[in-house]
């Protein structure tokens, strides 16, 4: 078995809004072992999202990771820390968390880097892409000349710094170097003509060709593990076969993580190694893609699969899961298994808080069925039994 | 076989850029921009025609145009035996009662301040639907329709005095549909009306659709991007690219044995949600979709198809034209920057043969020998001299495609394929088009 460089284990994000305290992540543990793609799938409001954003530690207020641990395997940081924070190493694994904020900062490019859903919208209309790509190699080369002070780039854009910028036009935070490795990065990621396109604009570029440069962007500090959130939902089907064809290619060359986030069970089999199934801030199974895909235990996992038209045999009545996604907030999640009231195998021992069970090792599930089987006699009409803990407002 | 309920025949929709008063003023010429191109189909009584393509290939506007909710530029299109682009207000009023259409996005297609109830009953009231009524109110009587509509398609009869934002997305979208049954309509433009939807919900939705088709005997347009929802719910696809029908066929032909270049790369390009897809690596179409302001001449697919068909009188592998295709492309687009090439094979801008040589390594991804490679090496030749047009010229002259010089379209087959590998059968029909010229004159 590979080696781990990620594990997480019992992480929970919570946002404290107005309307009460939504858990959007709710005792989440999977690992990412090295080289391999880790996939994470769910419906929208499942919590996949947040998951990838706590794990890159970029949560904003009003939400906040209120516990679990995030083991990262470096051997540097470990031997750094083992004195002052022997809590926090274990072998060559640290616990990003409980690291200090600096620290944590300065893994963001070398450690760990995104690709974010919309490139549409994760771009500066006003810079060229070239300078936002050189801007991130500019980032991770001042680190590694200074670590721990990473300053991002301080200028502004209002008024002030539109007259500095016309007083001393040289003034750019990235020099000719960091350019030159954003047209290098530009090609890595397959995009014609790198060095007149670096000097475009976002809106020049099209949609496939902006989430590729979005994946240079990323590769800018040649991180361990690329965390890729939905990196094809925005696209046509055949420029979303460009970007999965080019995302494995760089992978193998650059041997490097992926934790890959998405809605589509078809992008999940063409690219995942090993798959977590998120539902409600849970991740309700976990295993090989082959254990998921064909030997699902979960209701929901059963569920998902059987909701997808099969592209290739129509024949057959889809067999959706009858309800809606829940409420995250916390005054609304019942004391139960979250997905006992759509569960059509739900039992009176769903109505307890279920652990999560190992079937063999790799393969887990977060189900009473792993233990028993479905007994009949014992059902419940648990959407009413729910409901009424709850008390729901019909 | 018995009349199609709608029959669309070369139908046209432009939007004018630069059309302004002020820009007549200025003297700019109107700017066109061909969602639509000329499409022609048919959709016969009770069946589900899908109307598949990516994004900006047209399928929406086709959707509205044909519905008159656009103005059509050119074509007709016939509902029931009507020309729908000449009927009056009273006719038009009357076919706004039988065609309807689900829009989207169930976020914005509902009003924030109305009420399920008056939504769903707001076609009623506007074509005044009762007439008459027996013993109660005409709004009772509404009132009752409306809860009959609701619980039929899934929701329940006190959600009446709710707002849309208490309803999730699916069930918002059962609410569009349950407006758009409020007239017991004949046909249903359904745009896109699981695409917002999460893949457990939009199963339910699809359901609810083949269910209500089942009991209501409705005629569907369904227009879709994803595959395998097209797959299940229609008996017959056309497959839109770039303005133009490139393939009708019946679902499971089209499907299992797809013709045109562009549907097979679409059908190659689906993730499976299967183990045997993983690992799978997908013979992707190179570039992007070109925009429809300036359309390719001769065949719309021809830059990015893997089939594209040489002249005659050459003999060449498919790769190697592809990629001297694709360098034509890039020219024509100005994405080849001498400059570039220059600085990286020969700074002081002497040496000819590296030029040319670095111009081929960067820009032709192929091996070419013999006269093909004599012919590229003398266009590059003169892009080294800062001539592109003529470097253009030279290419064009020897590598012409019959796919550039003539449009494809549909024919009159059962399962027709837009392309010119068909040529000389009844699947295609070729527009001569003199392209060449007019492609000069738009640069």
């Amino acid at each position: 078995m590979a080696d781990t460089i990620l594990s997480v284990r019992d992480l929970s994000t919570r946002f404290f809004t107005e309307e009460g305290q939504v858990n959007a992540v709710e005792s989440v543990s999977f690992d990412v072992e090295d080289g391999e793609i880790f996939g994470i799938v769910g419906e929208s409001g499942s919590g996949k999202s947040v998951t990838a954003l706590s794990v890159i530690d970029l949560i904003e207020s009003p939400g906040r990771v209120t516990q679990g641990e995030i083991w990262y395997r470096n051997a540097d940081l470990a031997d750094e820390f083992r004195g002052s924070k022997p809590e926090a190493v274990d072998g060559d694994l640290v616990d990003i968390r409980r690291l200090p904020k600096g620290v944590r900062r300065s893994l963001r490019g070398p450690s760990f880097s995104m690709v974010f859903q919309d490139p549409m919208s994760s771009f500066n209309p006003s810079i060229t892409v070239g300078e936002q790509i050189a801007e991130a190699v500019e980032v991770q080369r001042r680190a590694r000349s200074n670590p721990r002070s990473t300053r991002s780039r301080t200028q502004g854009y209002g008024l002030g710094s539109l007259l500095v910028d016309s007083l001393l036009p040289s003034k750019s935070y990235v020099d000719d170097e960091s350019m030159d490795r954003a047209v290098e990065l530009l090609d890595q990621v397959g995009i014609p003509d790198p060095e007149d396109r670096a000097d475009e604009y976002p809106h020049q570029f099209s949609g496939g060709m902006l989430q590729r440069a979005m994946i240079a962007q990323a590769l800018a500090g040649e991180p361990d593990i690329l965390i890729a959130d939905e990196p094809t939902t925005a696209l046509d089907v055949t420029i979303q076969a460009q970007i999965l064809n080019l995302l494995r290619d760089l992978q193998e060359q650059e041997g490097m993580s992926i934790l890959m986030i998405t809605h589509d069970l078809g992008v999940i089999a063409r690219m995942c190694d090993r798959v977590g199934v998120m539902y409600a801030g849970e991740v309700v199974e976990r295993g090989p893609l082959a254990d998921i895909f064909e030997n699902p235990v979960h209701p929901y996992t059963q569920g998902l699969l059987g909701s997808i038209p099969d592209v290739d045999d129509p024949s057959g009545r889809l067999e959706p899961i009858s309800g809606n996604v829940p409420s995250l907030l916390d005054s609304e999640m019942p004391d139960a298994c979250y997905f006992a009231d759509r569960c059509p195998k739900a039992m009176t021992d769903c109505l307890t808080r279920i652990p999560e069970y190992e079937l063999d090792g790799r393969h887990s599930v977060r189900c009473v069925l792993a233990e028993q089987e479905y007994d009949p006699a014992d059902a419940v009409d648990s959407a009413d039994a729910v409901d009424r803990e709850v008390s729901a407002d019909d | 076989m018995t009349e199609p309920l709608l029959a669309v025949r070369d139908l046209q929709k432009y939007y004018f850029e630069q059309d302004s008063f002020v820009d007549s003023l200025l003297g700019r010429d109107p700017t066109s921009v061909k969602a639509v191109d000329g499409i022609s189909f048919e959709v016969e009584r009770g069946e589900t025609l899908g109307l598949v393509g990516e994004s900006g290939c047209g399928k929406s506007t086709t959707g509205e145009t044909l519905l008159r909710l656009r103005e059509a530029t050119g074509g007709t299109v016939t509902f029931d035996g009507t020309n729908v682009f000449e009927m009056d207000d009273d006719e038009l009023k009357a076919f706004r009662r039988d065609a309807q259409i689900v829009f989207q996005d169930p976020f914005s297609s509902l009003d924030p301040r109305m009420t399920v109830g008056d939504i769903v009953a707001e076609p009623l009231k506007i074509h005044g639907i009762p007439e008459t009524t027996e013993t109660e109110s005409k709004r009772e009587w509404r009132r009752d329709k409306v809860a009959d509509l609701l619980e039929r398609v899934g929701l329940s009869a006190n959600h009446l005095d709710r707002y849309p934002h208490e309803f999730s997305g699916g069930q918002r979208q059962r609410i569009g549909i349950a407006r758009a049954l409020a007239l017991e309509p004949d046909f249903i433009v359904l745009d896109e009306p699981v695409s917002a939807l999460d893949v457990s919900v939009q199963a339910q939705v699809l359901n609810l659709l083949d269910d209500l088709q089942a009991e209501f005997g409705l005629t569907y347009l369904f227009i879709a991007h994803d595959l395998s929802v097209v797959r299940h719910i229609c008996d017959r696809v056309a497959v839109m690219y770039l303005g133009n029908v490139v393939e009708l066929g019946p679902t499971d032909e089209l499907f299992e044995s797809p013709k045109h270049p562009y549907t097979k790369a679409l059908l190659e390009s689906v993730p499976r949600p299967s183990t045997t897809e993983h690992g799978r690596r997908v013979e992707a179409l190179s570039g992007d979709v070109p925009s429809p302001r300036n359309p390719p001449s001769g065949c719309r697919f021809r830059t990015r198809c893997p089939q594209v068909i040489p002249p005659d009188d050459l003999d060449i592998e498919q790769g190697s034209y592809r990629a001297l295709m694709d360098l034509r492309d890039a020219l024509a687009v100005g994405d080849v920057n001498p400059d570039h090439i220059w600085d990286a094979a020969d700074p002081d801008r002497a040496d000819t043969e590296a030029f040319i040589e670095e111009a081929r390594a960067r820009h032709v991804d192929a091996e070419l020998r013999g006269e093909v490679a004599g012919v590229v090496d003398t266009a590059l030749g003169h892009l080294a001299e800062g001539e592109a047009d003529s470097a253009s010229e030279t290419l064009r002259e020897r590598f012409e495609s019959p796919c550039e010089t003539r449009r494809p379209a549909v024919g009159d087959a059962p399962h027709p394929a837009a392309c010119h590998l068909y040529e000389g059968s009844d699947e295609v029909t070729v527009i001569e088009t003199n392209a060449g010229a007019t492609a000069e004159a738009d640069d």
